[in-house]
This record gives structure tokens, C-alpha cells and sequence, in this order.
């Protein structure tokens, strides 16, 4: 490693550039744009203080797409990280067509999330989908759930459709994290233990828990600002059922173009994200950015 | 490593990953070559009218299919959005090669300096970078369509270049510095001592050797532009210039349809997709499970 003695800018400042272009200036717009009264039709941006917060937190939807946000969370990202690990794990078995599972364990991944959402409303739909279908057809229920347009089951429904677009990330970094295990450590740890559950607990789990918080924050944050698969399966209904913290921000802005809302919004999504990777990192200690530093 | 392991509950653990993560696909591909009557009549077998590829045909060529053309039929179930498909699955694959080449372009000397040099202010800036992912999309949306449309680049591909570009450059900063850093350092001291410059360090030696994982890296770029959907949708312009994420989630929020050719619709953006996945498979992922990634 040799040192340089100044800053290289020429070298990061093409990378780190549009980066800043994306981060930081939209943030410290939204936060101006919070505070004024901002609507397309109007070209006057008065100044507002906290009246755009205080509008959005008093609002009819906005604690009920709190809760739903939070509950969205709390379901989704612990289910992908377990299941990713659980498939990753699976799938360092060595048998036949154990490539072609590999492969197909990552289409959902590239199909944009507007296709997904169609796939998933198709699996679902109350009087036609293949759900229901299957469900009548084996006996298990009398008539049609109708598991997108209740209150009571969309959310789950969409949580399904969320963690089916999320899991091939999971397992291909889980997958990652278990290639670059020394393969002496697993070979002491299979002659020492006998019971695999011990093995993955003692011996594996300590060595991909870095990349298991990874993945975990990284969830809770997509999950808690995902906003395209709702937006195509429920449209955020029936009523508020399906209404995303995340969703409210586009709602605001470009359905109804009031653009201050919007951003008080946002930058309610802001905070509360941040609150979520402080709480997830402390929660889970470990040596994360040591680590991340060393890559 | 070799161990025994139960071939039937290996085979049913396989089967259950297949029907979660390839189910909705399969659904897909049958719901495109059957016609809606069939579909949506739950008495019929299913392939009791056989298969037919009229709506592939209509999207194609635009000739309606028979059961359209009849006396009653209900024409709003063809939707002039199908017949986008085939156009904006190449408008997305400009967008996301653009993009591609953008990244490779500004985040290949980033990530070749964070890789083998140490400089002041390198620690803050790479943390930069790995955090800049954390900030949630929904929040940037607004601050970013507003910036844009003062410089007149909304309805444009290339705004949507320019944000999927400085969206996707954490990650590619980030992978490519794991793949400079595997190098072995024997060569750059060879370099030095025969009085190369870094800048040719960087293009004769590091540029070339890392090539395929160069081209990997690309892939995981050109991904995230194919699938990206908010910005897509908030940039695009007109029906001549939409990505195809925005195009199906069109096709998928009306409501009146015809299932069939939605799912038609679906299936044909799906099968660059496929090819995608086998590319990044064979690429990228293999190379990054081959080679010792931590953290």
C-alpha cells in the first residue's frame, strides 16, 4: 500500500460527484422544501416553519401508515434474512440440478418490481388467482380469500410479494459470507460437534454474523422505504390498509403536488431510518465497520 | 467437504425453493398461452382450448386476437401498453448499458485508489460511500425531480442515466476495490520499479488483468438500472422513451386487462431477463463466491 500525501481528486471526485448529487443535496433540499409552502401551482414559496410536519403527523393516514410501515418491517427483514440464510445454507449442498436452483433463486431479483408486483396480484387475486384456486381445489377452504382488497390480509399478502423480490440479494451475499469461511475451521468443527445445529450456531453463524446485521440493516431499510409493490398491488388500499410511510411521500408529492408535504415526509422517513440502523447496529453488536474499513 | 445428506428432504427443500422463487414465473408463461375464458373460468380444465400465441402475435404485430374481434367483445381489455413492451425492454437495455458504462467509466480509478493506495481523507470519503446507500429512495425522489426539471433533463433518458449511474456507483466503488485489492501486489512493485506512472499502473496493469471481474461488476450496474422503478417512472416521458418497468406497471394497474395478455406482456420481458440471470450467474456470482469476500 503506498500513501498519497494529498487528496486524489481527480481520481474519486468523478465517483464521488454524482454521489453527492444524489445524497446530500436532496437532502438538505428536502429540508428547505419541508419548511416552505411548495405546490407546482403557486410560485410563491412562503416560508411555513413546521406547519407541513404539523399538517402530515395531525393527517387522517398518517398514523395508520406509521403502523403499517413499522409492522411492514418488523415482518419483511427478518423473514428475508433468515430464509436467505436458510436457502444459502441449502444450497452449498452439492446434487442434481443444484446449478439450475442456484440460477433460479435469482430471478427474482432482476425482474423490475412493477413485474414482480403483476406475478404476485396473479398469485393472489381474490376471485381468479392461483391461491385461491389451489386452496378450493384441495378442500382447505370454502370459498375465495380475498387476500389483496381485506383490510386485514393485504398488508401480508404484499409483505409475501416484498420478501420473494428481496431474498436472491440475501442469499448470494449469505452465500458470500460462507464461501470465505476457512475450510479447516468447518473441518475441525465436523469432526468436534455432531449435531448440526450446534455446528451452524457455534462455528458458522459467528462467522457470517457481520454479513447477517449487513443484511439485516439493509433490509429494515429497504422494507421501511420499499413503495413500488404497493403502489402496483393495492394502490395503498383497501382504505389505508396498505398505505406506506414511503408511499405517502410519492402520494403527496406527485398526486396531489404538494411538494412541502411530501418532503416533510420524506424527512419523517429520514429520521426514522436513521433511528432503525442505530437501533439494529446496537442491538447486534459486532464489528461491522471494522470489517467493511478492511475490504 | 463431503457429507451424507437425506436425498428426499433434499429434494423436497429444492422443490420448495423452486415453486417460492420460480412459481409466479411459471404462472406467468401458462397465463399467456391460455386464453381468458379458460383462465378466468374455473370449471374448464386448463388446457382444455390447447395453447395459442395470439396475444404474442398482437403485441408483435398488432392483429388483435379472434376473441376480440367478435360481436360484443370488449375491446378495453386490449391495452395499447402491451404493444410498448418490446420497445421499452430496448429502451431499458440503453438506459442500463449507459449506465453501466457510466459506472466503470468514474467509480473503476475510485475504486483502483481505495484499493491499493492510502491518502488523507480516504477513511471519510469511502464511508461516504458505503453510507450514501442507507439514504432512502423515496426521500431523494422529490429534491431530484425538481433539480432535474430546472435543467430541463425530466422526460429524458438521460436523467434516468444520470440518477441510476449515481445510484448504482457505491456498489460498484465498493465491489471492484475487493477485486483490485485480490490482486497480488507483486505486480504494482514491478510497475513502480520500471517507472510507471499510477495512471498507467492503473490502465496497463490493473484495468486488464481485472477485466472479467470488471465486466461482472458492470452486470450487477446494469441490473439495478434494468429493475430501478421509481426514478423511472418520475423521469420518463412519453410512451417512445418509458423503461419497461414503467410500462408494465401501467399495463398492471388497469384493471381492466385481459389477463392473458397481461401475462403475455410479462412473459416477454421476462425472457431478457432470463438471459440476464444466467449471465450474472455464470459472471459475477460465481466470481465473487470464488474469491475469499468479507464483510
Amino acid at each position: 500500500m503506498w500513501s498519497i500525501n494529498r487528496f486524489p481528486i481527480a481520481w474519486l471526485l468523478p465517483a464521488l460527484l454524482p454521489v453527492a448529487f444524489i445524497t446530500i443535496y436532496p437532502i438538505a433540499h428536502a429540508l428547505w422544501t419541508s419548511l416552505h409552502q411548495v405546490m407546482i401551482l403557486f410560485p410563491v414559496e412562503p416560508f411555513v416553519g413546521l406547519d407541513n410536519y404539523k399538517r402530515v403527523v395531525t393527517s387522517d393516514y398518517f398514523l395508520d401508515a406509521l403502523r403499517n410501515s413499522l409492522l411492514f418491517t418488523a415482518i419483511a427483514a427478518p423473514s428475508v434474512v433468515i430464509l436467505g440464510v436458510a436457502i444459502a445454507l441449502f444450497l452449498q449442498r452439492r446434487f442434481f440440478g443444484s446449478q439450475v436452483i442456484r440460477s433460479i433463486v435469482l430471478l427474482p431479483w432482476v425482474l423490475p418490481g412493477a413485474i414482480s408486483a403483476v406475478l404476485w396480484v396473479w398469485v393472489f387475486h381474490p376471485s381468479f388467482g392461483v391461491l385461491n384456486g389451489l386452496l378450493l381445489n384441495l378442500g382447505l377452504i370454502d370459498e375465495s380469500i380475498p387476500w389483496l382488497t381485506s383490510p386485514k390480509l393485504a398488508l401480508y399478502a404484499v409483505v409475501v410479494a416484498h420478501v420473494w423480490t428481496q431474498i436472491p440479494f440475501a442469499v448470494v451475499l449469505v452465500m458470500a459470507a460462507l464461501a470465505s469461511i476457512n475450510s479447516e475451521v468447518l473441518e475441525a468443527g465436523e469432526i468436534d460437534c455432531r449435531s448440526p445445529y450446534k455446528r451452524f450456531r457455534h462455528i458458522v453463524f459467528p462467522e457470517i454474523k457481520a454479513m447477517v446485521v449487513v443484511l439485516l440493516v439493509y433490509n429494515a431499510l429497504t422494507a421501511f422505504t420499499s413503495y413500488d409493490l404497493v403502489y402496483a398491488m393495492t394502490g395503498g388500499g383497501p382504505g389505508t390498509a396498505t398505505t406506506l410511510l414511503s408511499f405517502q411521500i410519492w402520494r403527496e408529492s406527485f398526486s396531489m403536488y404538494d411538494f412541502g408535504a411530501g418532503s416533510a415526509v420524506a424527512f419523517i422517513v429520514v429520521l426514522i431510518s436513521a433511528v432503525l440502523i442505530i437501533a439494529i447496529t446496537r442491538a447486534l453488536p459486532s464489528d461491522l465497520f471494522a470489517k467493511e474499513e478492511a475490504s | 467437504m463431503k457429507r451424507r445428506h437425506n436425498p428426499i428432504l433434499t429434494f423436497l427443500f429444492a422443490g420448495l425453493i423452486l415453486l417460492f422463487t420460480g412459481g409466479p414465473v411459471v404462472l406467468s408463461l401458462i397465463g399467456s398461452v391460455v386464453p381468458d375464458r379458460i383462465l378466468l373460468n374455473s370449471d374448464a380444465g386448463l388446457f382444455d382450448e390447447g395453447i395459442n400465441f395470439e396475444t404474442y402475435r398482437y403485441v408483435f404485430t398488432g392483429e388483435l386476437p379472434a376473441a376480440y374481434l367478435t360481436e360484443g367483445a370488449n375491446r378495453a381489455m386490449i391495452s395499447d401498453a402491451a404493444r410498448q413492451v418490446p420497445r421499452s425492454l430496448w429502451n431499458s437495455t440503453v438506459v442500463a448499458f449507459a449506465a453501466m458504462v457510466l459506472n466503470l467509466l468514474l467509480g473503476a480509478p475510485a475504486a483502483f485508489l481505495f484499493a491499493r493506495y492510502a491518502f488523507p481523507g480516504k477513511k471519510i470519503s469511502f464511508l461516504f460511500l458505503i453510507l450514501s446507500p442507507l439514504v432512502p429512495t423515496v426521500a431523494l425522489v422529490t429534491p431530484i425531480y425538481m433539480s432535474l426539471q430546472a435543467v430541463g433533463l425530466v422526460g429524458t433518458q438521460l436523467g434516468i442515466i444520470l440518477v441510476h449511474t449515481a445510484k448504482a456507483l457505491p456498489f460498484t466503488v465498493l465491489i471492484l476495490s475487493v477485486f483490485f485489492r485480490k490482486m497480488p501486489a507483486e505486480l504494482f512493485e514491478a510497475a513502480m520499479l520500471d517507472h510507471c506512472s499510477r495512471f498507467q499502473a492503473f490502465t496497463r496493469i490493473a484495468v486488464p488483468l481485472a477485466l472479467p471481474s470488471i465486466g461482472a461488476t458492470g452486470l450487477f450496474a446494469f441490473m439495478l438500472s434494468y429493475s430501478e422503478y421509481m426514478f423511472s417512472m418520475v423521469l420518463s416521458g412519453d410512451a417512445e422513451t418509458r423503461p419497461v418497468s414503467v410500462v408494465m406497471a401501467a399495463l398492471a394497474r388497469n384493471t381492466d386487462v385481459s389477463w392473458s395478455l397481461l401475462n403475455t406482456g410479462i412473459f416477454i420481458a421476462i425472457v431478457p431477463t432470463l438471459l440476464l440471470v444466467a449471465l450474472i450467474w455464470r459472471f459475477a456470482v460465481e466470481d465473487l463466491l470464488g474469491g475469499s469476500v468479507k464483510g
